[in-house]
């Protein structure tokens, strides 16, 4: 039977994947992602926002080369750059998780055309495929161009370390899909639509183990600037991938090849077991977890509003306007599923850390005897990564599906906008950071003594208030008033990874009391006045830049 | 054989059952308004006709081919308009449509040929190349309505397709489901403007808390509740208040009378 439509049409083709649907879904992604964050005309630097976290990830990836220069073989430097850029990858799918792998905008727009659950499938998949790629390439082409010249091997090297990096990030981005996909066939869609913020933070604390630690673990033996492949290589992903570069630079040692082998059958496996898993109900999976969002919220909004925390906030807030961005704040932190995903995976880094200083006995009194230990020492690492929890908060607060509900702001007659901000940022701090950090102070205590756990921690916690001001101030949007928008979030991950050397402050600080107290007092007084001062800056700021602020909906 | 036909048609949300067992047959040609207070079902009941939304039970059957086994085949008979407006904002409309065209594998010459007929009947034109972002509501409703009729559709579900749209645009979006229909398309037409449901379709079914409670031509629902209009009926058929002291409270409400209001 003839349709009125198919009079006009080629007629779909089949079942399977349709090409020529797969073709416009995977331009219009494209565009998608080269455009997005240009709303109302905001770019950053003048360049698209893709490109623009693109020229940061190669400038990370820039500096990562440089300082692996010191290496002696193509095994070591491969190891330790693939480390950096399989975490990153990683790291950036799991932020950019629902714009990138799952839409919702694509169910309301896609879901009543007559688009094969594998169509789409596949056009996301390529639409991720380009995304990670892009990613994996402005992180490792650096590193490329810097083996095949540092180590001799020119063009084929560089162009298989380059070959490799693509695959290692690919197999990386897929563990993270296999990861979410895995949990949606665990848990019912209601279920899991919960169950996804907890997943977030299991993975941010796997990738960590795996890309991040286990590489300094190894480094902690002893063994900086050349490490070996040994029985460990077995166990640390990026090691199979350095080994098949080091047979890509003329090592051809047995291990060496059996390593590349490892990493090839493990992308392979990887990579078609993620497709596999969720290739064919994929649309209607997306389809459960719309129902189960309308029901989530159905179900939460009969809860009870007034909380402790509600108390808290009446006694935190001197204005009506502060209330109501502490309120606002608030419950969207506990209703908003996606608000969530994206600040929760923060919490998972410092409590990795901390894990693996308890395992590897490395977190040492920071005030205590200096221990010898290459590298940057752990307890900085997880002073860095409090820090880094408020990059998550500075960004995501401003961001919602439901931006434009942010009308009411510009229509009430509100005195003072910036007090909506303020209130929202005493939310996150007294709900969210200080508990964390008494948490810290907590599981610390049980490692070193109490006194050193709770100075560092206070200083580590007046760096956060800093950053987060200055955060604050690169991002001074009203709660939830802008649209969520890929690569908003990764390109400020690539900025605070630029910025880690600012955590020299808190080495310094810590060295100075090491030192002397008194003056090491005087620092964290200084910081505290400096921490007050940005706050005072920031609400300046803010007053400017609401003053002209209109809403765009 | 019908052009909809919904069976049976249950949609369960946790312990909310928000569509119980929809039974309904609209004939080819036939503009079908599909009436319902907030929170009737209506929305849930569109969404499960197009294959957004699994049915917990029953089936939705476009032109005797089932939404939910066989989706591909049956979403290409649809035109669908959603009332919440969503379309991808940072493509142009000459854009999107082309999405949409390849989508229904429409010839892309005649894809083009047509969305930019759409784009100049409905007055947006010089917009083609600009990005939706800026688009005002009714701007963007044009363009998801040249998007639901592009591919020449068989059926038609409209959501709220007057969200947003200026009067002279509404009122020729009304004039073409007329003529559309008298060209053998279906319309199933969703809406809380009761005005225009009296004015063009041909049957009105109204659904309250997730069941339909009538049935008929705007003249048989008149009469089977003994009204002069199609506003009484469906007041009478969907709400167990008195509009009179309901309006009494909300204005005591808002003015204070009775218990100290705001000054």
């Amino acid at each position: 039977m003839g349709t009125a439509a198919q009079q006009d049409t080629n007629g779909p083709r089949g079942h399977g994947v349709d090409p020529r649907q797969l073709r416009a879904l995977i331009a219009a992604g494209v565009r998608l992602d080269v455009r997005s964050a240009r709303r109302r005309g905001r770019r950053s630097f003048g360049l698209p926002p893709m490109v623009s976290m693109l020229v940061t990830y190669a400038v990370i990836g820039s500096f990562l080369a440089l300082s692996m220069l010191r290496t002696t073989d193509p095994f070591t430097f491969a190891l330790l750059t693939l480390s950096a850029a399989m975490f990153m990858t990683a790291v950036t799918v799991i932020m950019e998780y629902s714009s990138v792998v799952v839409n919702p905008d694509d169910h309301e727009i896609l879901s009543h055309r007559p688009v094969s659950s594998r169509t789409y499938f596949w056009a996301k998949i390529a639409n991720l495929l380009f995304y990670v790629c892009s990613t994996a390439l402005a992180l490792s082409l650096p590193a490329s161009i810097t083996i095949g010249l540092r180590f001799g091997g020119g063009l084929p090297l560089g162009l298989a370390y380059a070959g490799l990096a693509l695959l290692g990030c690919t197999a990386s981005a897929s563990l993270v899909v296999l990861l979410y996909s895995t949990a949606i066939r665990v848990f019912d869609s209601q279920r899991f639509s919960s169950a996804i913020t907890y997943v977030h933070s299991v993975a941010t604390l796997v990738l960590t183990f795996g890309y991040v630690l286990v590489p300094r673990m190894l480094m902690r033996e002893g063994v900086v600037l050349e490490i070996a492949p040994g029985r460990w290589s077995w166990f640390v992903p990026p090691a199979w991938y350095a080994g098949a570069v080091a047979v890509a630079a003329g090592e051809t040692t047995e291990q060496n090849g059996l390593l590349a082998a490892l990493a090839v059958v493990s992308a392979a496996a990887v990579i078609a077991m993620a497709l596999s898993l969720i290739s064919l109900d994929y649309s209607r999976r997306i389809s459960d977890l719309a129902a189960a969002s309308s029901d989530v919220s159905a179900r939460e909004d009969r809860r009870p509003v007034i909380t402790r925390f509600g108390r808290l906030g009446r006694l935190l807030c001197r204005t009506d306007e502060e209330r109501a961005g502490y309120d606002l704040m608030g419950r969207y932190m506990h209703r908003d599923r996606k608000l969530r995903m994206r600040v929760y995976p923060a919490f998972g880094l410092p409590l990795a850390v901390y894990l693996f200083g308890l395992v590897t006995r490395s977190l040492s009194d920071p005030f205590g005897p200096r221990v010898a230990e290459p590298g940057f020492p752990i307890q900085e690492l997880l002073g860095f990564y409090c820090v880094f929890i408020t990059l998550f908060f500075a960004t995501a607060m401003t961001q919602s599906d439901q931006w434009k509900a942010s009308w009411i702001f510009h229509a009430a007659p509100v005195r003072d906008r910036v007090a909506i901000i303020v209130g929202a940022r005493k939310l996150v701090i007294w709900r969210y950071l200080l508990p964390f950090f008494v948490v810290l102070l907590v599981l610390m205590s049980f490692v070193i003594p109490p006194a050193s756990a709770a100075v560092y921690l206070l200083i580590t916690l007046l760096l956060s208030l800093l950053s987060f001001s200055l955060l604050s101030l690169a991002s001074p949007y009203l709660p939830l008033s802008q649209s969520i928008e890929k690569t908003r979030q990764a390109r400020q991950l690539g900025l605070v990874m630029l910025l880690g050397i600012a955590m020299g402050a808190l080495v310094a600080i810590k060295e100075t009391i090491r030192e002397a107290p008194l003056p090491g007092a005087i620092a964290v007084v200084l910081l505290a006045a400096l921490a007050a001062l940005s706050e005072v800056a920031l609400r300046r700021r803010l007053k400017v830049r609401l003053a002209r602020e209109e809403f765009a909906g | 054989m019908h052009a909809i036909q919904l069976r049976a048609l249950t949609k369960r949300f946790g312990p909310v059952e928000a569509v119980r067992g929809v039974d309904l047959a609209i004939p080819r040609g036939q503009i079908c308004g599909y009436l319902g207070p907030n929170g009737a079902g209506k929305t849930t009941t569109v969404k499960m006709a197009v294959g957004m939304l699994s049915p917990t039970s029953g089936t939705a059957l476009i032109e005797g081919v089932d939404v939910t086994g066989q989706p591909v085949e049956a979403k290409a008979r649809i035109g669908f308009v959603p009332e919440t407006g969503a379309l991808y904002e940072n493509l142009t409309p000459r854009e999107y449509l082309a999405l949409i065209g390849n989508l229904y594998h429409l010839n892309t010459e005649l894809a083009a040929e047509r969305s930019d007929r759409f784009l100049s009947y409905f007055g947006i034109a010089d917009a083609a190349d600009r990005l939706m972002t800026s688009f005002s509501r009714g701007m963007r409703q044009k363009v998801l309505i040249s998007a639901a009729l592009i591919h020449n559709p068989s059926i038609l579900f409209l959501d709220e397709p007057l969200a947003g749209l200026d009067a002279n645009t509404a009122l020729v979006l009304k004039e073409l489901l007329r003529d559309l229909a008298s060209r053998g398309k279906t319309v199933f037409y969703c809406s809380h403007i009761l005005e225009v449901v009296e004015r063009i379709c041909d049957r009105v079914v109204i659904i309250n808390d997730g069941q339909i409670v009538a049935d008929g031509a705007v003249d048989e629902l008149k009469d089977l509740t003994h009204r002069a209009s199609l506003e009484d009926a469906f007041t009478d058929l969907t709400s167990s208040v008195d509009v009179d002291s309901i309006v009494r409270a909300l204005s005591d409400n808002v003015t204070g009378s009775g218990r100290g209001g705001v000054s």
